[in-house]
């Protein structure tokens, strides 16, 4: 019998190969929710049960959150506009709708959750997508002013104080999600995973053999093809960018990121702006405020502050990349005519 | 204590038979173990999370056409050697249109209003994990 000792050795070590190939397959699951594809990959930790419980997190918000859900808390807040009622809500939903006014504050004219208004007369919400005629825009657009939310954090309630005022959170919904499902994630003993809530991408921790995550960024123009790749952990990377929705109207093209000065589409010179931070809710914000802004005021904002790191893409191709994300950043435009630039502080 | 087995000088039939034996599973694990064909690519068609169509890309010999009639806005896909695409949706946006055609492992195809994800999958990925965008 002792002859076949080694033979039985060496099948134990040769299985170590196959269990070894095994474990490079992450639990995974695809949803829809927010009206977007997501999809939850772990590595480690809790495997199904933790992307089950991350799932069910980001369903319940979706159902908190939602404008379009009847029952929704934001919908009973927008029901009760102008009618004085002081809706009571979760203080959750209050923390969040406290941060969007921050954000509207932080970058005035460039992000307002009320905009809701003016994306319901370009039809964004609804099927039929058109261009609005003078009147009914003008008559938006006077419902547009997040000053006239009222958020009263103690009581964990808020108010709309002009009738037809609606709070969307479509802004920053994606990014509280995603720091709700990585704090579900880590409860479950996950220490790497990759979450994609409708590419707002959250690395936690980094791959298994300790390196960081590769999240490439989407070539605006070109979006089978990528524009560069970053090497994240820890981190969210949430991007906005006009090519994500729009529609054509008599040859011109209307995206969907409204700019809340002139009630019509963000011109402003970007193509797609990238934000890269560890806070989730910081990084959806600021990609839709920051191309609102355009290059020269979302580059004067991220100088003025050290949470957060910008990958640009202008109209006329230039890629500006924050020093922050230089080391581990890697180009893959150049042959579609794209230069690339780091900016300093 | 000496093993009978240490004891003898030279070999028996036995002890070749062991050698054979481990030379033989290597190599049937090598062969079970070997990284799937550099150039497969499967393209998996899902309708509100259940996979109604499957192709192996780059097997295909003749251009396939799916019509998919129970989708909330009917669609149509088009697969060819290496590449799928949807060629038509009743859906509004008509974003899957759009995207044109796919052909590496990791892109994807999403009809939100139907709920309808292609996804490639395959050995050759481009070197990243995840897309944001």
């Amino acid at each position: 019998m002792k002859r076949f000792l080694p033979f039985f050795l060496c099948l134990l070590l040769l299985s170590g190969c196959a269990a070894l190939s095994g474990e490079a397959e992450p639990a995974q699951v695809q949803f829809f929710s927010m009206d977007t594809v997501m999809s939850i990959r772990v590595y480690d930790g809790g495997g199904e049960d933790a992307i089950q419980a991350a799932r069910q997190e980001v369903e319940r918000l979706d159902k908190l959150l939602s404008r379009t859900t009847t029952d929704s808390e934001i919908s009973a807040l927008n029901s009760h506009a102008g009618d004085g009622t002081l809706v009571s809500m979760e203080p959750e939903v209050i923390q969040l709708l406290a941060f969007a006014q921050s954000i509207s504050q932080l970058l005035p004219g460039d992000f307002d959750i009320t905009i809701a208004p003016v994306m319901d007369a370009w039809g964004f919400t609804t099927e039929e997508q058109h261009v609005p005629s003078d009147a009914s825009l003008s008559a938006a657009m006077a419902l547009v002013d997040s000053s006239l939310l009222t958020v009263d954090e103690e009581a964990s309630a808020a108010r709309l104080e002009q009738a037809g005022m609606e709070v969307d959170l479509g802004a920053v919904a994606k990014g509280f999600a995603a720091s709700r499902a990585e704090a579900v994630l880590r409860e479950h003993d996950v220490t790497s995973a990759l979450v994609d809530l409708g590419g707002n991408i959250t690395a936690i921790g980094g791959k298994l053999d300790g390196s960081p995550w590769q999240v490439a960024v989407k070539d605006p123009q070109n979006t089978s093809e990528a524009l560069c790749v970053l090497s994240l952990s820890d981190q969210t990377a949430s991007t906005s960018g006009g090519y994500e929705r729009y529609f054509e109207q008599n040859g011109v093209i209307y995206h969907h990121i409204i700019d809340p000065k002139t009630g019509y589409p963000a011109q402003s010179g970007l193509l797609s702006v990238t934000v890269v931070s560890s806070n989730q809710m910081l990084a959806d914000a600021l990609s839709t405020a920051l191309f609102v802004a355009g290059e020269e005021d979302a580059l004067a904002f991220w100088r003025s502050r050290d949470d957060f790191e910008l990958v640009l893409c202008t109209e006329d191709n230039r890629v500006i990349v924050t020093e922050g994300l230089e080391a581990g950043y890697r180009p893959a435009g150049e042959e579609r005519g794209y230069t690339y630039e780091i900016a300093r502080r | 204590m000496r093993s009978p087995a240490a004891e003898r000088r030279r070999p028996t039939v036995w002890d070749g038979l062991v050698v054979l034996a481990v030379v033989l599973l290597a190599g049937v694990l090598v062969f079970l173990l070997r990284p799937s064909e550099g150039s497969a690519v499967t393209a998996v068609v899902t309708l509100d999370g259940a996979v109604v169509a499957q192709y192996r890309l780059d097997q295909l010999e003749e251009p396939a056409t799916l019509t998919l009639q129970e989708a909330s806005y009917p669609l149509t896909i088009q697969a060819e050697q290496g590449r799928i695409c949807i060629a038509h949706s009743d859906c509004p946006s008509q974003d899957c249109v759009r995207t044109g055609w796919i052909s590496r492992p990791g892109q994807q195809i999403i009809c939100l209003p139907n709920r309808l994800i292609i996804s490639l999958s395959g050995a050759e990925t481009d070197g990243f994990d995840a897309v944001t965008g």
